[in-house]
């Protein structure tokens, strides 16, 4: 069941890939397909499902801002987060973003860092898989991964995921996620009161 | 060639011995299904319902799940003497039964043999809390250990 389900998520992931790649542009596509994928709390991705490629890895790119270094900006159409770096540049970070009627835009800044966050599914989620534990205390397998950064007082979040498969898909219900070790790397860059930008599109 | 008959005569009388010594004796009579210790009574409820895996949040797990009442895992009782709950990564509800286990431990899952894949182990019963965990690796795996607290119970 729960292997089937994984490889159905995969599938499907694989299918999203080879389908961007026939018509030239995971961009344009990611604006069009949400993955309709089920939370999987306790699954522990191998370190080759973790590991992304392509755009989505992790890597320093031209960015030319008028934000000062150090700050976060989140491209939700693109799945990008972006961390300001000096002499316009910027860390990018592939992501999931949450899905249709769940996606925002706003500043905010970084209130509270956790590491191995405790996950409280939400209410929609409960009703949808009524079988979820109302809590579950953080770890290994936990849904929101190794980090969690708390975006004012929003209920929303920067945390990892236990499904690498779904960065650069909109299936969250508002927070952003990144694979275990890139929310690692970005919850060491950043401190408490980092300015976080989200928007449906940055322009370079 | 006369060694090969004698032989074979003595393996002949062998297993004749051996068989009516085995008709001799009664068979061994069935393994008694003892009632469960748990009656399904004491899961029927409103709870709240966590998890971990490690057992060092299991204290701060209990407390977490007393304070999910607000949405709490509800269990019926089944049409047949059962209760109703959920299997693993189903969303319909399912009328499963407790199970005396050949090991001692109480299992609860669809009727049938305890600790078959579907089941789960209950343990630490009481009239405000069971705690349990699923036989199948996988699940286990995934959903650690589950603590269930009665909802309205009186704080100690």
């Amino acid at each position: 069941m729960n292997v089937r389900k994984t490889f159905l998520a995969q599938a499907a992931a694989a299918a999203i890939a080879a389908s961007a790649a026939l018509f030239g542009g995971v961009f344009a596509l990611a604006e069009q397909v949400d993955m309709n994928v089920v939370d999987q709390p306790g699954y522990v991705p191998t370190p080759e499902e973790n590991q992304l490629s392509g755009a989505y890895e992790r890597q320093e790119v031209f960015f030319r801002t008028s934000e000062a270094p150090g700050t976060i900006l989140i491209d939700t159409n693109n799945r990008f987060l972006y961390l300001v770096q000096p002499n316009n540049r910027a860390l990018r970070y592939g992501i999931g973003v949450g899905r249709d009627g769940f996606q925002w835009q706003g500043v905010e800044k970084i209130s509270r860092k956790q590491e191995w966050p405790d996950w409280r599914p939400p209410p929609e989620m409960i009703e949808r898989q009524p079988y979820l534990p109302r809590f579950m205390a953080g770890g290994p397998g936990n849904p929101l991964g190794p980090r969690a950064m708390y975006l004012g007082k929003t209920i929303y979040r920067i945390h990892g995921t236990n499904q690498p498969q779904t960065i650069g898909h909109a299936v969250s219900s508002g927070c952003f996620r990144l694979v275990d070790d890139d929310i690692v790397d970005l919850y060491d860059r950043v401190p408490v009161g980092t300015k976080v930008i989200i928007k449906q599109a940055v322009q370079l | 060639m006369a060694i090969a008959i004698r032989t074979g005569a003595f393996a002949l009388v062998g297993a004749c011995a051996a068989l009516l010594a085995g008709c001799a004796s009664e068979p061994p009579p069935p393994p008694a299904v003892a009632a469960p210790a748990i009656s399904p009574d004491a899961l029927v409820g409103k709870w709240g319902f966590a998890a971990y895996h490690r057992d060092t949040d299991r204290a701060r797990t209990i407390k977490e799940a007393l304070g999910q009442c607000n949405k709490p895992y509800v269990i019926a009782k089944g049409a047949n003497g059962g209760v109703m709950m959920n299997l693993a990564d189903q969303a319909d509800l399912s009328e499963l039964v407790l199970k005396p286990g050949p090991d001692g431990k109480t299992y609860l899952g669809p009727p049938g043999d305890a600790g078959t894949a579907d089941d789960r182990i209950v343990t630490n019963v009481d009239p405000n809390s069971f705690t349990t965990t699923y036989v199948d690796p996988d699940n286990a795996a995934r959903y650690g250990t589950s603590v269930y607290e009665r909802c309205g119970q009186k704080k100690a």
